[in-house]
């Protein structure tokens, strides 16, 4: 029971509440002033009060999360993930069981509207996201205790982080090609899962990067946090499996 | 635990803490005060909730217009009535608001795996009952029920995508929340503290959190598709495109009805600590009622949506198993309750106002739990659907019981948040207020429905002679609401003039009460 003293103080934080507020800004203020009311105008106002407000929050979080190295949730958050994992997974479980049962109860598939969809670009896609996994690994082992090496780190995180743009500058390429073969969001039934489950999990992959940004800029100036490392890693991993089921059901079935 | 020292430390805490701090309650990342701000924004949406309840009833008491002559005020204020009860009062409530206060104090943690991620949850929480409560001033608010179901929730001039945001920031919140209380109960348990040691309570909310972690993001996804299909159309629920609405009902009721448990584990577990310490009583069977009750509920719990859908147009084997699975699931939930009268057997049963609840507690379920079961029943269930008889059905079985252990829940904790004990008198006389009253509104509410009155409608124009009995609801309800004021009057009570308590007012022996009240900062200290 020593060190009361020092624990007298409540611990308190900015960044979740201000995260919030911004996400509050950022999603359905902005998104319900331009759908739903027809108010640009307002809706850009609240992105422009919301994106800035999670921005900053993030970089506050990721800095104080730096700081108490110590703190015992540092190594808590590599056990954590599966967890999350979890709920992740079961967020394309839900897209994928939608998309199932509408194709396996249409009359026939594709339904009209659809142009043919490039085999070769999904297995680029492929390759490189693969590719991304083994680098991240590197990584990783860069900064095992035996034979840390924090330039070696940061070398493969931003391949990493180049691959996964990468892929990303080919979704979007794909997705603007099938644009002007009049392919949409709209176009039909698969359509909307098409753009829906490669929309989202791109936004998987664009996370991801997110995360790993967060850990490059305090690597530069020498601050790495193992776990944080471990965990990005592992919901790399995820963002990877998840592309194959994407592949195999979208584009080859 | 040499209980002197803690005591002393505790006083000198109070001393340097009786300043209050804004900056302390609002930036805080302490498990107790993010319960507290839970439990604040629960019963604020309990509160506004409930007065939509009123209008509701009070529309009903006669025939024709009676508050408003307009339809669509009425579905707004259904849609918030059930969004609000459900998704920002009870879920809040029981794995927010109790979960943080309990969960590192009974298993001896300093606090939640993350602090900060506790803290974002609990404000995405608070954001959600921001974007619900805008329906009161927004053109259009959503008129779509908690179920949104489309078509009608796509095609409506109302604001769907509300909706969608307010079930997303609390699915957010709850993911995170159960990411972060998962990892507690498994990482952070006092040295000693093994899992056959664990309140049924933990283990409760351990199950609550599993299911919500599996089953939230599939909700998530339905209610986005229901916003993508309204405002960027796509086409996933429209049958003319070869589409279907039974996606979004079978997606909805996945995650839905696994909600019912999200809100019943917990509240069960409440019951049971409840029990056991005012029936001076040790759990009955406890390591069985883990194992074959809240495992049973757990592992059922996926598998038995589809009886809301009974006569949605889905196949006839799936209605089929369906029947068997959720006549199935009522086996562990019976189990639970018996394991309750178990443990009531041969106690030393002391009535004060948490134990009056629970008491309450076993008769509404009871009452809730055999009106469920000739529902889960397909060719009863063609009968009964859609009539009066399933608002009391889920308002017995969920509603009220649920909000019983909410209640009971609180005053049985609010000696240790406070440090001081509430009065009985007022107590007691706000428990028997809403036992009454929800008695009298539920009980008529079941008849109504055998009667073939059809639910959800503002007016009854053909069923005059249901109009007396649509009036004695009413009159319940007013009871009901009589009775959260004086609940409300004795809790501030409590909280401003309550006699002082030491840390075990209630004898219990469950280690949260071997602590002093009002925790500080990193509760038990060490690592």
């Amino acid at each position: 029971m020593n060190g009361h003293a020092h624990e007298m103080k409540w611990h308190t934080s900015y960044w979740p509440l201000l995260v919030s507020v911004g996400i509050l800004f950022l999603a359905p203020l902005a998104f319900g002033f331009y759908f739903v009311y027809k108010m640009p105008m307002a809706a850009f106002i609240c992105l422009g009060i919301g994106a800035p407000l999670v921005l900053i929050s993030i970089v506050g979080w990721v800095r104080e999360g730096l700081e108490d190295e110590h703190g015992y949730s540092v190594g808590l958050s590599v056990w954590a993930m599966p967890f999350f994992i979890v709920a992740e997974a079961f967020l394309f479980v839900g897209f994928f069981a939608a998309y199932w049962v509408t194709r396996l109860t249409a009359p026939f598939w594709p339904p009209p509207g659809t142009p043919d969809i490039s085999m070769a670009v999904p297995i680029v896609m492929t390759f490189i996201l693969v590719a991304s996994s083994f680098t991240i690994h590197l990584a990783e082992e860069k900064i095992e205790d035996e034979h840390y090496d924090r330039k070696g780190f940061i070398f493969w995180l931003v391949v990493t982080m180049v691959l996964g743009t990468v892929f990303l500058g080919i979704s979007a390429f794909e997705w603007t090609e099938l644009y002007h073969h009049g392919f949409t969001f709209g176009t039909n039934v698969f359509s909307s899962s098409f753009f829906s489950i490669t929309g989202f999990h791109g936004s998987h992959v664009l996370v991801g990067l997110a995360l790993f940004l967060c850990m490059l800029l305090p690597a530069l100036s020498g601050k790495v946090n193992k776990a944080f490392v471990k965990s990005a890693s592992i919901y790399w991993h995820f963002v990877d499996v998840v592309w194959f089921f994407v592949v195999s059901q979208l584009y080859f079935w | 635990m040499s209980s002197t020292m803690v005591t002393g430390s505790v006083e000198t805490h109070h001393a340097a803490g009786s300043g209050f701090s804004l900056k302390e309650w609002v930036f805080t990342t302490d498990h107790k005060r993010v319960a507290v701000l839970y439990m604040v924004g629960a019963f604020a949406a309990f509160l506004v909730a409930g007065i939509m309840a009123i209008l509701m009833r009070t529309e009903l008491a006669s025939l024709g217009p009676t508050v408003t002559d307009n339809p669509s005020a009425y579905n707004t204020w259904l849609y918030f009535h059930g969004a609000a009860m459900i998704l920002g009062y009870q879920i809040p409530a029981l794995t927010g608001f109790f979960a943080n206060y309990y969960v590192p104090l009974m298993i001896g943690a300093k606090d939640v795996a993350f602090p900060r991620v506790n803290a974002l949850s609990v404000w995405l929480f608070w954001m959600g009952i921001v974007v619900a409560l805008l329906t009161f001033v927004i053109p259009d608010p959503p008129d779509i029920m908690w179920t949104g179901y489309p078509p009608y929730s796509i095609i409506t001039g109302g604001n769907t995508a509300f909706y969608t945001f307010t079930v997303l920031l609390m699915g957010f919140s709850s993911i995170a929340a159960g990411v972060n209380f998962i990892t507690t109960i498994i990482y952070m348990r006092a040295p000693g503290m093994t899992w056959s040691k664990l309140n049924i309570f933990i283990w409760c909310t351990l199950a609550a959190f599993i299911i919500q972690i599996i089953f939230v993001p599939v909700l998530g996804v339905a209610v986005t598709m229901l916003s993508l299909d309204k405002y960027l159309g796509t086409h996933f629920f429209n049958a003319a495109a070869g589409g279907s609405a039974l996606i979004y009902e079978n997606l909805f009721w996945f995650y839905s009805h696994p909600a019912v448990y999200v809100i019943f584990l917990p509240a069960v577990g409440l019951i049971y600590e409840i029990v056991a310490t005012f029936a001076r009583n040790r759990i009955f069977n406890h390591m069985k009622m883990v194992y074959y009750g809240i495992f049973g509920v757990l592992a059922l719990t996926g598998v038995v949506w589809a009886h809301h859908l009974y006569t949605a147009g889905i196949p006839n084997w799936m209605v089929l198993i369906h029947v068997f699975t959720t006549l199935m699931i009522s086996i562990p939930v019976g189990l639970l309750m018996i394991g309750l009268v178990g443990t009531l057997y041969k106690g030393s049963i002391q009535y004060a106002t948490p134990m009056l609840y629970a008491a309450g507690f076993l008769f509404l379920f009871l009452i809730g739990g055999l009106t469920g079961i000739p529902n889960a029943m397909s060719a009863i269930y063609m009968h009964l659907t859609d009539t009066y008889w399933m608002p009391g059905h889920f308002h017995y079985v969920m509603a009220v019981s649920m909000t019983t252990a909410i209640l009971g829940g609180t005053y049985y904790v609010l000696p240790k948040m406070t440090g001081r004990m509430y009065s009985e008198t007022l107590g007691k006389l706000g428990f028997f207020l809403f036992f009454i009253g929800v008695n009298i509104t539920f009980m008529f509410t079941l008849i109504m429905g055998v009667k073939g009155l059809p639910r959800r409608y503002y007016d009854y124009q053909q069923f005059p002679e249901l109009e007396w009995m649509q009036q004695w609801a009413t009159i319940g309800s007013y009871i009901i609401l009589l009775g959260a004021l004086v609940v409300l009057v004795s809790w501030l009570h409590c909280v401003f003039f309550g006699k002082k308590v030491g840390p075990n007012p209630w004898g219990s022996r469950s280690l949260e009460w071997t602590h002093a009240p009002r925790p500080p900062s990193g509760n038990f200290g060490g690592r």
